[in-house]
């Protein structure tokens, strides 16, 4: 009998569980944009998601939330219903949280609805510089050192994980210069104020193909079709090896603990949403690259960026705590 | 030949014509009420038009920016309250005219000069764009941090009576805006371990708060006193009073471009300078400043459109944002397939003059739109205040939350109401404080990267101040304005009149 009570529990909260599926949407879903207007997180997310909404069968209202690196917009996905309402639509910054002290949660404590793609970064150096590769350079720093003015965004920022991994191969020494973004760094470079800028591609294409910036490195394992002749850092940095690919990403995201038909049609949603050949394009002619991962396949590249970068952003010494604290796991 | 013919897309096309102009009509009353900002319209125009092709989506956001630019002096001047930072400085001499009963005079001058001063900037941008944008970005961090000392002299043109209180208003501003997580370094400053203040204090919330919630706790001393009616048969300017202020209108559209072009200033701060400029160039002030000078109105409202045009300017030739507005548009042709950089003006020029055309047109607009229905915007003050005060207070909270969609914003908002009814209560002027938190990042950033830049060697900052030119002339202006605002000079004229004399 109890038994039989048991399983008709379960039977009746798997049919409304289904069923709460089967009429998702019922209302408006919010995306919460951990970026602001204007932005490259901003851009991306909403040029896939009208597509996905379309998908879907329902509509997807978007909002910024800014602040605390991404931190606001996260807590807040975080404090609301796992119902698969809030979507939390968001770049990498999340998983540098936990070493860097700016919270508690990551997008480990989340479940990945789509990982959209991810950026390759490289060097850019003011066209005046007397280097134009990474072998020029680094030997340029060497005989200067502290003289090159690099553009850096902040602790756990791009900059600082691609400059960690540099500074991991070669004993070299700059000058950083903050800036709160990659695009007024970038128009410093060209004004003169900076040097040289690790940047994600995207960023700086269009100014590199106007000849106003020139690349001087490109952080990847293989050539990049957007920069022709330009060849990966590997070939003269063989233990870069080590850490690529590495990127910063675009990802949508639900609080853990939303029922999985709803994750199911979301995640079938923004994959479809993915395909659009609009978007594909955008990313394209930015120099994304597309992955639309879910599932295991985004959850093992979310790992791996974490540890990636926790650790070294930790062995360069600019992490709160400790990786280990967190059970991350060294690459 | 192709290039007209872009340019006169606009002027062909019935259906973009038609939304350029909603977007006007509609960017006015989004300016005009506090909170409600462009750059919150424009972004959420992006999903709106999302399925639109490129044109009419471009057609529809200028239109809701050039109207909001304008649209921010409509509440300053009527009810005290800037409908957005840009129209701080109109605030100073409109209201003291609607309370005059002069708010149609006031709004036809303000409409005329936002015309003309948006066609100054529509002209730079049309005819030497690429010219602009090179000389914005010769502007180092120094030069940033220059310009930004020079802002903080305007405490001195924004403080009616005591200079001392609007120096405490000014150092009150700027520590507001350094409050919460340092953007350059992720370090907490002034956060005392609360969660809350990470994020910092929101600009519009003060702004909003000091403005609207203290003129409406301000207004309930007057609840009985009568309404001002307002005169409203003259409405456009007399031509001679439009001649007589043509080249102070000209003089600031040329500071509002400069301003509105470099990355990382606008509207906001062009007009404060503007306002001080004609404070400073004026010999004979219809009346004199801060109770309803005509001159007063002519300067910012000239500048703030002027920086629109000038805005574009980097966006169009670099793909840098010239302001949170032309950001959000940049993304929006991204998402349109476009790539903006410095090669859409080489790739598809066609896109550049239809902005121009779009924003001439929008400009029109403006003139249209701002000169009708005057009559029954002047209504508002005449409404009683017991539904007029509930109002503002209503406006003010939807407006604060709007920004960031938090409620802590509200709070904030509510808070530096309070504390601005009592430092007007107390005779201290609220225009410095929104000076000092505009300016905050922008010193305080700027001074640092300069620095750095140097390796923390101060002579060497100080050798860049001389042998860079442009350096060198922001450091003279700044010693200029400095020496003609202290009574220094007028002292030494005195005694060498004195001297002739005997």
């Amino acid at each position: 009998m109890k038994t039989f009570l048991a399983g008709l529990a379960l039977l009746a909260v798997t049919t409304t569980a289904a069923l709460a599926a089967d009429d998702f949407p019922k209302k408006e879903i919010q995306g919460v944009i951990q970026w602001g207007a204007g932005g490259s997180t901003d851009t991306v997310m909403r040029a896939v998601t009208p597509h996905a909404a379309e998908a879907l069968g329902g509509s997807i209202v978007m909002q910024n939330k800014t602040g605390g690196v991404g931190a606001i917009a996260l807590r807040y996905v975080q404090s609301q219903k796992a119902d698969g309402y809030t979507l939390l639509m968001g770049a990498e910054n999340p998983q540098m949280y936990k070493v860097l002290g700016l919270g508690s949660e990551d997008y480990n404590d989340m479940i990945p609805i789509n990982v959209l793609a991810r950026g390759v970064p490289m060097f850019v150096a003011n066209n005046d510089a007397p280097y134009s590769t990474m072998s020029e350079f680094v030997d340029y720093a060497k005989a200067h050192p502290g003289e090159v003015r690099v553009g850096s965004t902040g602790p756990g920022g791009l900059t600082s994980i691609v400059l960690a991994m540099l500074t991991s191969q070669v004993d070299i020494e700059f000058t950083r210069v903050p800036y709160d973004g990659d695009g007024p760094a970038l128009t410093a470079l060209q004004g003169g104020a900076l040097d040289v800028m690790p940047v994600v591609l995207g960023a700086g294409i269009e100014a590199v193909k106007a000849g106003r910036m020139k690349v001087i490195g490109l952080v990847d394992v293989a050539e990049n079709p957007l920069l022709p002749g330009v060849e990966p850092i590997t070939k003269s940095f063989p233990g870069f090896a080590n850490y690529l690919p590495w990127g910063p990403f675009f990802g949508v995201f639900v609080k853990k603990g939303t029922p999985a038909p709803v994750v199911e049609k979301l995640q079938a949603a923004f994959a479809e949403g993915a395909q659009n050949p609009d978007f594909q394009k955008l990313m394209k002619d930015r120099g994304f690259i597309v992955m639309s991962l879910a599932g295991d396949q985004a959850m093992e590249f979310l790992d791996s960026y974490r540890s990636t970068s926790s650790w070294l952003v930790h062995d360069a010494g600019f992490a709160k705590k400790s990786p280990e604290e967190f059970g991350i796991p060294k690459p | 030949m192709e290039t007209l013919l872009a340019f006169l897309t606009i002027f062909t096309q019935p259906e973009l014509l038609l939304l350029v102009g909603l977007g006007t009509f509609a960017g006015v009353y989004v300016g005009a009420i506090p909170g409600l900002s462009v750059t919150m319209a424009v972004s959420i125009l992006i999903s709106f038009t999302f399925s639109w092709p490129v044109y009419p989506a471009i057609a529809l956001m200028i239109g809701i920016y050039m109207g909001g630019v304008y649209g921010g002096s409509r509440t300053a001047i009527l009810l005290n309250i800037p409908g957005a930072p840009s129209a701080i400085a109109t605030a100073m001499d409109g209201y003291p005219m609607a309370q005059r009963g002069e708010a149609g005079e006031a709004i036809g001058i303000t409409t005329v000069m936002s015309f003309l001063g948006g066609f100054v900037g529509i002209a730079v941008l049309a005819l030497a764009a690429p010219y602009v944008s090179d000389f914005a970005l010769t502007f180092q961090p120094r030069d940033y941090m220059l310009l930004a000392v020079l802002g903080i002299l305007l405490v001195g043109s924004l403080s009616s009576g005591s200079l001392i209180k609007g120096i405490f208003a000014g150092a009150l501003g700027l520590v507001i805006g350094c409050v919460g997580m340092d953007p350059l370094t992720f370090d907490e400053r002034f956060t005392f371990g609360v969660p809350l203040l990470q994020s910092g204090i929101s600009f519009i919330a003060v702004m909003i708060g000091m403005f609207g919630v203290s003129e409406a706790l301000l207004q309930l001393h007057h609840l009985q006193a009568p309404v001002v009616r307002q005169k409203i048969d003259r409405i456009v300017p007399h031509w001679s009073s439009l001649r007589r202020h043509l080249p102070l209108s000209l003089q600031s559209s040329t500071i509002g471009v400069l301003i509105g072009a470099l990355p990382g200033t606008g509207g906001d701060i062009a007009a404060l300078m503007a306002y001080d400029h004609a404070k400073r160039v004026t010999r004979n002030p219809s009346r004199s400043f801060g109770t309803g000078a005509i001159e007063g109105l002519v300067a910012p409202e000239s500048a703030n459109n002027a920086a629109v045009g000038g805005a574009f300017i980097p966006m169009m030739t670099l793909g840098i944002p010239g302001d949170a507005v032309t950001a959000i548009m940049i993304g929006a042709l991204y998402i349109h397939g476009l790539n903006p950089g410095p090669m859409l003006m080489v790739d598809q020029p066609g896109m550049f003059w239809f902005i121009v055309g779009a924003l001439v047109m929008a400009n029109v607009f403006i003139l249209i739109f701002g000169l009708t229905g005057i009559r029954i915007f002047t209504k508002i003050v005449e409404i009683p205040r017991a539904f007029l005060i509930p109002l503002i207070l209503l406006l003010s909270i939807v407006g604060a939350y709007a920004v960031n969609n938090a409620v802590t914003d509200v709070y904030w908002m509510l808070g530096f109401g309070l504390l601005g009814y009592f430092m007007r209560h107390y005779g201290y002027p609220l225009g410095p404080v929104i000076l000092g938190v505009i300016l905050s990042r922008l010193l305080d950033d700027n001074w640092r990267r300069a620095i750095i830049s140097e390796r923390g060697d101060l002579g060497a900052f100080f050798g860049g101040l001389f042998s860079s030119p442009l350096s060198t002339v922001l450091l003279l202006v700044i010693v200029a304005i400095f020496v003609s605002q202290t009574p220094l000079p007028r002292l030494l004229a005195a005694r060498l009149h004195r001297h002739r004399a005997a």
